[in-house]
């Protein structure tokens, strides 16, 4: 007998009756066995009592708290701090999938970045007629003020983290969004990592996991590389808007595992086109931003005259090419939802290679004929707003209501450029471990790799952030929405 | 360092310093007067009040100050920003938004009081297991600190904080409790010296003082308090101890002073050095109180101005 047919014979084991039902699982086959490169730790965890499973979850739970690991919900009125909800079980990636990853993310982080320095720069792709100016120049996020200006090793997009999804109907990654201007979550796939090598510390001993921690190390690298100022006593720094920002715990900890100082718009002043920070002993000079605010509230004289967390000037200062700031202004135009749809052409157009990863299936409600395929069809699809992120903004039809879907028609018929569809794909699940039943359930899961680009290669901590859609049936996996995440593990091997 | 980094820890080391001293006289005082006659209570509670210096934001919202009174506003309201819980959220506040300079422990510990207090508060704990917990607190705190700070610039700045809040707060206890104790109503020659050992106990200098001195007399405890070079509560030990951590910042020399806040300290250092308690009273001591008070304040309004919020000329 197995250690997990044994533990659904006592009854009181977390994979008691568990079924992956009619979507790809990605720990237990359609059979009920466990996919080969899962089999270590799924009779790991299906051999474990229930109460010894809640003691170390509560274990997990209590670290992150008590190291402050949250965010705040402010729907109270008061600011409620809640825990992002982790789940102890990790998702598991075995070693040739996970090449084909990391070769599509490489490829496609270099055509965005081509793409960027192109659009501001000579504008070919626009000239061949490979994408309409009219998209382009209509993006939310496009700047004009960084036509012509020359960033630092031509890189505008240091850091990327780009979404993919697992189809269930063809077991196949697809890539659901680009995220090219701060995206966030790092710090979570550091510390998951941390809270499971002390939760499951044998674990690791037996399934050959690849590390993820040189990320920070990796990073400030590339930033310490961009520096204007020749030397190696540049100053680095990370740009935050501040504590009540939800990802203020990130920006800390990247801050701090990278030896640099996390500064807010008030510490930075700018001289004469350069850019310093106010010490104790005075002003010293910065050389490179990290930073994590988007554009609009970057430099109040430039963009947002409103914006309390800028820096006035430092738009001056980076046009004198006094200073570095990663990721480049005005890469937005690359992560738009629209220009997406694009983002395959940019790989044949400028590396002339066929795209590793598929995009996911997307109409551009500004074209037409698009728009009325997807008008006719609304409840089958998934609406977004271009310019958004964080999982606002979005109609997915089939669990919407009549209203929600006539409210969405007026307003595709009123803005047709902001918005695309996508069909509903059903995403690959991973047990979870469901608090109300008391045992494991499979929910469904996306992954966000964090790429980062020094010029010439593209580094990708093995794995990303896996996060979780935690209640039952749903596919909104963001944390405002009810999501958690979970570690991911990429072996070293297949199995 | 930058500036916005010193004024973070110069204010955790004020606020977990001004939670723990307030815990200590809320303590001290219930425990005294449980050996009270009731009646006295008004006149009991009410120089607590006082020595937080939030008597018009107490009588605003009570008609009476006791121990129940007392112990909701000082100890968890959140309308009192000087009640221990709103100087532990406020510590702990500083301490999120600098928390990639101080150590994972000091970030975690004063994390993890914060959510204590917070429990012990939902669960209606008693004022004497709150108090407990809040100096306890402040113990780890200063462990904590001492066993894993660098002593850099920033530590100089917690410690300034401490100091500053520490010499401040004990001039306060004294002078209100001499305004109670001699210049108040009449009460028992017994009662008085009990009311000395409170102020005392509530400074940790109980055991010290029995050792030093014989009997309980108002002006040997307001030497010990004031000008002793050893108790690390008195007000001369912190200003000493202030006036290191300002010249280890500035770097001046002993004796120099490259600034206003080092001038100050340095002036009123002297004074507790060399000034005896005889001609201090002499002079009067509330008068002498009164000034060290708006010394403390003034030293900290030039720290700030001098390290924290300069003017930048373009």
């Amino acid at each position: 007998m197995s250690s997990a047919s044994l533990a659904q014979a006592s009854g009181r084991y977390l994979f008691t009756g568990y079924d992956p039902g009619p979507f790809y699982d990605e720990m237990v086959g359609p059979n009920g066995e466990p996919r080969p490169w899962a089999a270590a730790m799924f009779e790991k965890l299906a051999a474990m009592p229930l109460e010894v499973f809640e003691e170390r979850r509560k274990l997990a739970d209590l670290s992150y708290l008590v190291q402050g690991i949250t965010f705040t919900v402010y729907s109270d009125g008061r600011g409620t701090e809640r825990l992002f909800p982790f789940d102890l079980v990790p998702r598991i990636i075995p070693r040739s999938e996970w090449d084909v990853i990391e070769r599509g993310l490489a490829q496609r982080v270099k055509a965005l970045n081509l793409y960027l320095q192109d659009v501001y720069g000579s504008q070919r792709i626009l000239k061949d007629r490979i994408i309409p100016r009219s998209l382009v120049y209509s993006c939310k996020h496009f700047r004009r003020e960084m036509a012509g200006l020359r960033v630092p090793r031509d890189i505008y997009v240091h850091i990327a983290g780009i979404d993919l999804v697992r189809d269930s109907a063809t077991g196949q990654y697809l890539v659901l969004e680009d995220n090219a201007r701060s995206p966030s979550g790092i710090s979570y796939v550091l510390e998951n990592r941390l809270v499971m090598r002390r939760t499951f510390p044998r674990a690791f001993e037996t399934c050959e996991v690849l590390p993820v921690d040189h990320y920070p190390a990796a990073l400030v690298q590339i930033l310490r590389s961009l520096s204007p100022r020749a030397g190696d006593r540049q100053v680095v720094v990370l740009l935050t808007p501040g504590l009540y920002n939800s990802a203020y715990f990130e920006h800390s900890f990247l801050a701090q595992e990278m030896g640099i100082e996390l500064v807010e718009g008030r510490d930075l002043v700018v001289v004469d086109d350069v850019v310093y920070m106010k010490t104790i002993h005075g002003l010293t000079r910065v050389d490179v931003i990290y930073r994590r605010i988007d554009d609009d509230f970057l430099d109040p004289l430039a963009f947002r005259s409103d914006s309390l967390v800028g820096v006035p000037g430092l738009m001056n200062a980076y046009r004198a090419g006094n200073i570095a700031l990663a990721n480049a202004v005005g890469t937005g135009v690359s992560d738009d939802k629209a220009i997406y749809a694009y983002v395959p052409e940019f790989i044949r157009y400028y590396l002339g290679e066929e795209p590793v990863l598929r995009n996911v299936e997307t109409w551009l409600c500004s074209n037409p004929a698009h728009l009325s395929y997807v008008l006719d069809r609304l409840p089958e699809l998934v609406v977004k707003a271009v310019g958004e992120s964080g999982g606002y903004g979005m109609l997915i039809g089939p669990s919407a209501s009549r209203q929600e879907i006539e409210a969405f028609r007026d307003r595709l018929k009123a803005d047709p450029r902001n918005y695309i569809a996508q069909p509903v794909i059903p995403l690959s699940r991973c047990p979870s471990f469901d608090t109300a039943s008391g045992c494991m359930s499979p929910r469904h899961v996306d992954l966000r790799p964090y790429c980062l680009y020094d010029g010439d290669n593209v580094t990708i901590v093995p794995g990303g952030l896996t996060r979780v859609a935690l209640k039952r049936g749903s596919l909104v996996v963001n944390s405002s929405q009810g999501g958690g995440s979970k570690d991911t593990w990429v072996l070293r091997g297949d199995e | 360092m930058l500036s916005r980094i010193a004024d973070s820890l110069f204010w955790i080391g004020r606020y977990m310093e001004r939670a723990d001293n307030t815990a200590r006289i809320l303590d001290v005082n219930y425990h005294m007067l449980l050996e009270q006659p009731p009646d006295t209570y008004k006149l009991r509670w009410d120089p607590l009040i006082a020595i937080t210096g939030e008597r018009t934001r107490f009588h605003e919202r009570y008609e009476e100050a006791n121990a129940q009174t007392a112990f909701e506003f000082l100890g968890f309201s959140e309308e009192n920003p000087n009640s221990i819980s709103q100087c532990i959220v406020s510590a702990r506040e500083n301490a999120r938004t600098i928390r990639d300079r101080i150590s994972r422990e000091l970030w975690e510990d004063i994390n993890g009081l914060y959510h204590k207090l917070s429990k012990m508060r939902s669960e209606d704990e008693s004022l004497t297991r709150f108090c407990d917990a809040v100096k306890r607190g402040g113990h780890r705190f200063h462990g904590v600190c001492d066993a894993t700070l660098t002593r850099d610039e920033g530590w100089h700045f917690l410690q300034t904080g401490m100091a500053l809040e520490r010499a401040e707060m004990t001039a306060r206890i004294l002078d209100v409790h001499f305004h109670r104790l001699l210049e108040g109503p009449q009460i028992l020659n017994q009662a008085r010296s009990h009311a000395w050992v409170a102020v005392l106990k509530s400074v940790a200098a109980y055991e010290f003082y029995k050792r030093q001195y014989t009997q309980i007399e108002p002006m040997r405890v307001s030497e010990l308090l004031l000008l002793d070079a050893r108790h690390p509560r008195s007000v001369r030990f912190n200003l000493g101890a202030l006036q290191n951590s300002l010249h280890a910042v500035s770097g001046s020399i002993p004796g120099t002073y490259a600034n206003e806040a080092e001038r100050l300290t340095g002036r009123v250092f002297e004074r507790l050095t060399y000034d005896n308690i005889e001609e201090i009273f002499n002079s009067g001591l509330h008068n002498f109180l009164t000034e060290l008070q708006s010394t403390c304040r003034n030293i900290g309004e030039q720290i700030t101005r001098t390290y924290f919020y300069y003017a930048v000329v373009a």
